[in-house]
């Protein structure tokens, strides 16, 4: 793709002859935006991000990553990218001042323009006063943060956010998107964040490929993917079943269910567009409401419509198809 | 941006702030001179007037048995030191850190040399201590016809060696290793055989003939006896020298060769 900062053609990962991870993965992003890769465990988010950053080959394909073909120019690659991985890499034996300072050296950033960037990360991600205790006395999200800006210490062009938001509680990880946010604002990083969480993606993705069993499923924005179902729910509360069986008379809407409890949930093509007219017909017809709500399809959906089952379900065991399985059923 | 600079002062840094750690690598060579010089002194049963003729000839002519074993504890503290190198890199996987280093521009074979070198630098105040220990303790370390500089660096040569030899062996064993059990049961499994199958302890007269046979091979006991050359005879003669000379030699041809092989096989095969 023309401008692209990262190009795959047909990248193919192949474990031990037999044990398809990723196939023919074809993808291209932009320079400057925030994309998401959401699918399951042993979807290929995982290898493709780690045949990008060079930790594994490909078996088949090409991909470059700044221009640079990640399998002959791999060094190359390695200093245009930082990556902040699900897993914790900081040594608990160092301060955080002292693994940021490591990790410049690493890519020779200059002493003086190091200790710059130090003190400006730092700053960004609340660490100051704790940048020079030993790690191992860090919070679960301190260390997140600490990880966050050890991928961005060297000033990358791109950086690959594997997870960033995992095990952290909300108000951290709402935190977390407030930085990662800002860090693309401010240093117009090109960014590739995996995550679990589908609002995560939702929340920070200019763009998001939904990937299952090692091949790109959809791509596009968050608002086309949830676009693309042509669903918003209003769901409407009644006072008696009387009111509920004239509510499902209503005309021009995709379908109308009895969800129970005296509630109507109303398909509509854009709630937008369409709550007035359902508004009018319960003032028509004089029916009276006790409460009325309106959802918008989420990425869940999205996942669920191209992946066939919940990212909950996907990640979880037999308790967590049965519950996904459940909330599907309450909510039809 | 070969990255060992600053990997090597990261291992030091660890070292240094691990009181434990620390401070038992710097106590465990007097418990070793101390308990290996009194458990190990058979000379003590050798009395009567040819008594000290034969412990001299036992001891290659050193004046006591303390004398004659510094060379091999010093020896065997290397090789116990660096077989845990390995360990080390296992730790950094388990841990999280290798997967920065793998994805950062830096040599694969920096993480592993910072495992080797830090190890080295390790050794050598314990090299310091235990020399020292083995000089006051009564009936201790004597150095009958002197100590140069010379002798100095032969022993710091042999003992460097030593640590690059089995710190590279342990490391490439650790290079895709993930379990700690493993790697320590393959040090427990080879340490002693490398202690006892050597020079360091005893010499060749007191072996069994087959074990002597044996010994003549282990790179141990080639450091064991060219440190022990130093410090009995003082002086060396041109013979001597050039024994000494091929002992050290084939240890740094040993050395250089495992690590150039190291260098090449963890470029290529180091594992997150």
């Amino acid at each position: 793709m023309e401008g692209a900062i990262i190009d795959r053609n047909n990248l193919t990962k192949i474990y031990n002859g037999k044990v398809k991870a990723v196939i023919d993965l074809n993808l291209s992003i932009k320079e400057g935006e925030i994309y998401g890769l959401a699918g399951p465990n042993g979807a290929g988010k995982t290898t493709t991000i780690n045949m990008l950053i060079t930790r594994i080959s490909p078996t088949g394909g090409k991909a470059t990553v700044g221009g640079f073909d990640i399998t002959k120019n791999s060094m190359q690659v390695r200093k245009l990218i930082g990556v902040v991985p699900q897993d914790f890499t900081a040594d608990e034996d160092l301060t955080g001042r002292e693994n940021l300072t490591m990790v410049s050296q690493f890519y020779d950033v200059p002493k003086a323009k190091a200790q710059e960037n130090i003190k400006t990360l730092l700053k960004l991600v609340d660490l100051e006063e704790a940048a020079d205790r030993l790690v191992r006395t860090y919070s679960g999200g301190m260390r997140k943060r600490l990880e966050l800006i050890i991928g961005l210490v060297h000033e990358p062009k791109i950086l690959f956010l594997d997870e960033p938001t995992l095990g952290l509680d909300v108000q951290t990880r709402t935190q977390m998107w407030n930085y990662v946010k800002e860090i693309q604002s401010r240093l117009n990083v090109t960014i590739i964040l995996t995550s679990h969480y589908l609002e995560e993606i939702d929340e920070l993705a200019a763009r998001v490929s939904i990937i299952d069993h090692g091949k790109v499923l959809i791509t596009g924005s968050p608002a086309q993917l949830k676009e693309s179902l042509k669903g918003d729910i209003i769901s409407v509360t009644l006072t008696d079943q009387k009111s509920v069986e004239t509510m499902k008379t209503i005309q021009g809407v995709v379908e109308v269910t009895d969800a129970g409890s005296n509630t109507v949930r109303i398909k509509v093509v854009s709630a937008d567009n369409d709550l007035p007219k359902i508004i009018n017909f319960i003032s028509q017809h004089g029916l009276s409401t006790t409460r009325l709500t309106v959802q918008k399809p989420t990425l869940d959906e999205v996942f669920l419509e191209y992946t066939g089952k919940t990212i909950r379900e996907a990640e979880g065991g037999e308790d967590a198809r049965k519950m996904a399985m459940n909330m599907r059923r309450a909510r039809q | 941006m070969s990255g060992l600079w600053p990997l090597t002062v990261r291992e030091l840094k660890k070292w240094v702030r691990n009181p434990t750690f620390f401070f038992t690598g710097l106590i465990q060579p007097i418990f070793w001179i101390a308990l290996f010089g009194s458990a190990f002194d058979i000379t003590k049963f050798l009395s009567g007037p040819s008594g000290g003729a034969a412990a001299s000839y036992i001891l290659d002519g050193a004046p006591n048995y303390i004398t004659y074993i510094v060379g091999g504890v010093l020896t065997t503290m290397g090789l116990f030191t660096a077989m845990f190198a390995g360990t080390q890199i296992i730790f950094d996987r388990r841990l999280g850190p290798m997967g920065r280093f793998l994805s950062s521009p830096i040599r694969r074979s920096s993480i592993v040399f910072s495992k080797i070198i830090s190890s080295v630098i390790r050794i050598l105040p314990q090299v310091v201590i235990l020399v020292v220990a083995a000089y006051l303790i009564p009936n201790g370390l004597k150095f009958p016809h002197g100590f140069t500089i010379l002798d100095v660096l032969v022993m710091a040569t042999a003992i460097i060696l030593i640590a690059f030899i089995f710190s590279s062996i342990f490391s490439v064993i650790a290079t895709r290793m993930t379990n700690m059990q493993s790697i320590f049961g393959i040090v427990n499994l080879v340490n002693l055989p490398l202690m006892f199958v050597s020079y360091a302890m005893f010499s060749r007269q007191m072996m069994a003939t087959w074990l002597g046979n044996v010994a003549q091979y282990n790179p141990v006991s080639w450091s064991a006896e060219a440190i022990r050359m130093v410090i009995i005879n003082g002086t060396l003669t041109t013979s001597q020298w050039t024994q000494v000379g091929q002992w050290l030699g084939a240890l740094a041809i040993l050395a250089i060769g495992l690590l150039s092989f190291t260098a090449y096989l963890v470029e290529k095969e180091i594992r997150d």
